[in-house]
């Protein structure tokens, strides 16, 4: 099996559960990358704790993911060998589905470029599945 | 140029295939049966460089490969020299997947583009060869560089037609051709001495005593023998139709040859029909005599039609057999992946078993000696490599057991009460802000499907645990309920962005204090609070599944290290050791409480494993409410106990069985869980008893075991509560 060199990394941020209409107008920092994994929950990397308009909101830090930089090219060689599913036709989108048998996210950039998410849990299964380094370290 | 024939080198020209080699040599690829030499048949494979089930009349011939034929009437290990790691596996999709390269492949494919399409045209001559058509539709393709799974839009399956074999005593001597195997053979200037050509006319084949094998003669049904040296049968064809059969309901387009309409060979009367599985004729007749009068059954009974070339050889002879047995043509069986025999590794590569998680605290268990095994989709410690020395430090001293893995959800809205409230048989708003409940969850037949704790964090917000192996269910669960009925609550599992720390035994509030939580504010049992624990923040749990004072430490996965380092160090006076499951698993038993899905069946009610105090039907509403109250009045014979015997502890899983009464000595349950007690010195255990009346006294691994109350250990709480 040909190996995905890339390294995966711990990512930091926030989680963010709110009403979707809340989630659609809060003004993101400009430090905070946020991924919409649906309309009521966004996974936001980096940046301060967002506020919001719903008083409910369940907004937490998040370190639950791990990330991995794809090139163009990185993110092809994922596709053809691990990913059995397409990807979406227009760019950028949020792919979400099973890549190497593990649940994992797909951020897809305008550029061709990608960022590869995997709940840390189940990331060292993916890195030896596709031939990728596993994240290190652990504590802050 | 040479190759290795067994054992023997054979000389091969330019272009031979492995199969065309042995015949220039005199050599037979198989031990007999006719040979198609167009990879129809099973009758030439070989091994061949350590893979076995090769066609050797689809292989080319190179220098120094090492071919072995496979032993007579035994199968060889299916095995290849490979792995799924080492297969590269593509995921393609395409537009129009033509397969076949032959006349009829090549219009299509003209017709296709044509039509404005983008054409893959597969074909095992060009080196992509299909195996398995899927639906979807989708095929899997084996290339000279791995496997391929393609998924196309549309599928175009120009595979031809493949010659007849002829089915009549005798039909497995060496020595037999199709007509296309004998212009092959001819074509690469090989001479096969006097040959006979017949069709469906053949009554039989027979041996020369001084050729034993081979065929020698051949006797027409009109009784005219004729000597030979081979023999070709030109009897017609029938479409190569297999990889259609895989996908009987799926849109492919079958072309050309593959999809003509074809006569049947007439029925059978004796010789093998089946080279592959050596089924005979006469398998058929026993099979259908005992009442197998369907061609699918006459299939699976005899096997006829299950081996190597997946009834391309047999296929129209069972068809005609049983066609003229039952006064209709039947229809030609399901084909099943994979149309030609590839390795373990190549089936296995591009699949994935289940992921296995890991707790952030994962290198920690490492670094300690645990022993780890898998349950309930993560890899968790077992041990630390003495569970005695562990158990009696949860008992006297302190401990720590990493509970990452439980399921923690956070919900929030207007309407959560209403909503815990329906899916709870618990009561939810009576929960004051800071303090927890055991609960357990139903399904709507009153089936105990899990159980956890619920916390109150505020008036509007909970939050929830579920056990290791139900939580991701929990959480479909959970939300699927919170959509049917249209209520205002968000959800959010955070099982993997969380760890959880549980801290037990009579130290355990101790060694907290150490570590910075004043005795003030320290929670009492089931209140729970945010803490800084070793500087660290963490929602503190005051509970007990150990029966042992207890606090479960939530908290962010990136300082489960640090937290357990701090933990281990500070508890190091204490006396502290960590704890694996099955340390776990003995300290809950003594405290009888149940493991959902070891200890409970798919119809566990709440009555039947006693936790009749854990449903409030007072309640209006909640899940499974209805089957509770109409199975309320009904008598149940099933019923959880807890039992004592001396040791040692029987296997979980071993029968139990009444020693008096009416259903003495028979089986009526089965020990759900088992454990030597290190502090009672004997076992218990608990286990079903489900035929009325039950017994107090029953025989276990052909021991003596009585009923005992539950929990067996500290039936009071107090211990809990210290």
């Amino acid at each position: 099996m040909l190996a995905c060199e890339v390294t995966f990394e711990r990512l930091a941020g926030w989680r963010v559960i709110a009403e979707p209409s809340a989630l659609d107008t809060v003004a993101w920092a400009p430090d905070a990358t946020p991924v919409r994994i649906s309309p009521d929950d966004a996974f936001v990397i980096g940046g301060p704790a967002p506020g919001l308009s719903d008083p409910h909101a369940i907004v937490t830090p998040e370190h639950g993911f791990v990330g991995a930089a794809l090139t163009a090219t990185e993110l092809d060689h994922l596709a053809t060998h691990h990913i059995e599913w397409s990807l979406p036709a227009t760019w950028p989108a949020l792919a979400q589905g099973q890549i190497a048998g593990v649940p994992a996210k797909l951020v897809l950039h305008a550029d061709g470029s990608a960022q590869l998410l995997v709940a840390t849990a189940a990331h060292h299964e993916m890195a030896d599945r596709i031939g990728a380094t596993p994240a290190t370290g652990g504590t802050r | 140029m040479r190759l290795v024939y067994d054992g023997q080198p054979i000389e091969f020209e330019g272009g031979d295939t492995v199969a065309l080699a042995a015949i220039r040599n005199g050599q037979h690829p198989a031990r007999g049966g006719t040979l198609c030499l167009a990879g129809d048949c099973g009758n030439c494979v070989a091994t061949i460089d350590g893979t076995s089930w090769v066609r050797t009349c689809q292989t080319l011939a190179l220098p120094g490969v090492i071919v072995a034929r496979h032993p007579d009437g035994v199968n060889p290990t299916m095995l290849g020299p490979d792995t799924a790691a080492d297969i590269d596996v593509r995921h393609l999709s395409v537009d129009v997947a033509v397969v076949g390269a032959g006349a009829s492949g090549v219009a299509a494919a003209a017709e296709q583009r044509t039509a404005g399409h983008d054409v893959t045209v597969y074909d095992a001559g060009q080196g992509s060869e299909v195996v398995g058509t899927f639906a979807g539709p989708s095929l899997i393709v084996r290339t000279a560089t791995g496997i391929d799974h393609v998924h196309a839009h549309s599928v175009v399956l120009a595979t031809g037609a493949a010659e007849l074999h002829p089915v009549c005593p005798g039909n497995m001597l060496r020595g037999i051709y199709t007509q296309g195997a004998a212009d092959a053979i001819a074509a690469a200037g090989i001479d096969l001495g006097t040959t006979v050509t017949v069709s469906t006319d053949v009554a039989r084949f027979e041996a020369a005593e001084d050729r034993p094998g081979a065929v020698a003669v051949v006797v027409l049904r009109d009784g005219t023998r004729h000597e030979c040296d081979a023999v070709i049968v030109a009897a017609g064809s029938a479409p190569r139709d297999l990889l259609a059969r895989m996908v009987p309901n799926v849109r492919v387009t079958i072309v050309g040859p593959a999809a003509a309409a074809h006569d049947l060979p007439p029925a059978p009367t004796g010789g093998v029909i089946c080279p592959c599985s050596k089924t005979t004729v006469e398998d058929l007749q026993g099979v259908w005599d005992k009442g197998f009068n369907e061609l699918e059954l006459v299939k699976r009974a005899s096997l006829c039609g299950t081996g190597t070339c997946q009834g391309s050889v047999c296929g129209p002879h069972l068809q005609a057999w049983v066609g003229e047995r039952k006064g209709e043509r039947p229809l030609p069986f399901t084909g099943r992946p994979a149309a030609r025999q590839i390795t373990l590794g190549e089936a296995a590569a591009g699949y994935h078993i289940d992921t296995f998680r890991r707790t952030p605290l994962h290198d920690e268990h490492i670094a300690l000696g645990a022993r780890l095994d898998k349950f309930g989709g993560w890899s968790r410690p077992w041990n630390y490599g003495d569970p005695v020395a562990e158990y009696w430090a949860v008992r006297e001293g302190v401990s720590i057991g990493d509970v990452s893995t439980l399921g923690k959800m956070m919900v929030s809205g207007p309407d959560v009460v209403e909503a815990l409230e329906r899916i709870y048989p618990n009561h939810v708003h009576d929960i004051k802000v800071g303090r927890s409940r055991y609960v357990i969850n139903l399904s709507e037949r009153g089936h105990v499907l899990d159980d956890g704790m619920i916390c109150r964090e505020d008036e509007t917000r909970f939050l929830l645990t579920f056990t290791s192996g139900g939580a991701s269910v929990a959480e479909m669960w959970v939300r699927d309920w919170i959509e049917t009925w249209g209520l205002k609550v968000h959800v959010l599992d955070r099982t993997v962005s969380h760890g959880a720390i549980n801290v037990t035994g009579p130290l355990a509030g101790q060694l907290l204090q150490r570590l910075g939580v004043d005795a003030a504010s320290m929670p009492k049992f089931l209140q729970h609070r945010h803490l800084d624990v070793a500087g660290i923040p963490c929602h503190v749990m005051r509970l007990s599944f150990t029966g042992e004072s207890s606090f479960e430490l939530h908290h962010q996965i990136h300082h489960s290290r640090e937290l357990w380092q701090a933990l281990l160090h500070e508890g190091r006076s204490l006396g502290i050791k960590p704890h694996g499951l099955q340390t776990l698993f003995g300290l809950r038993l003594e405290k009888g409480h149940v493991i959902v899905g070891q200890d409970t069946e798919l119809d566990s009610t709440p009555r039947r494993i006693n936790m009749d105090w854990a449903v409030k039907l007072d309640k209006p509403r909640f899940v499974g409410r209805d089957a509770l109250i109409r199975t309320a009045p009904l008598p149940d014979e099933r019923r959880l106990f807890g039992f004592t015997m001396d040791g040692p502890a029987p296997l979980e899983g071993s029968v139990i069985r009444p020693t008096t009464g009416p259903a003495a000595g028979e089986v009526v349950g089965h020990v759900t869980s088992s454990w030597d007690s290190p502090l009672f010195g004997h076992a218990v255990l608990l286990g079903w008893q489900k035929r009325l009346p039950h017994s107090d006294v029953v025989e276990i691994d052909g021991r003596e075991a009585r009923v005992s109350a539950v929990p067996f250990y500290d039936r009071e709480g107090a211990r809990a509560r210290m």
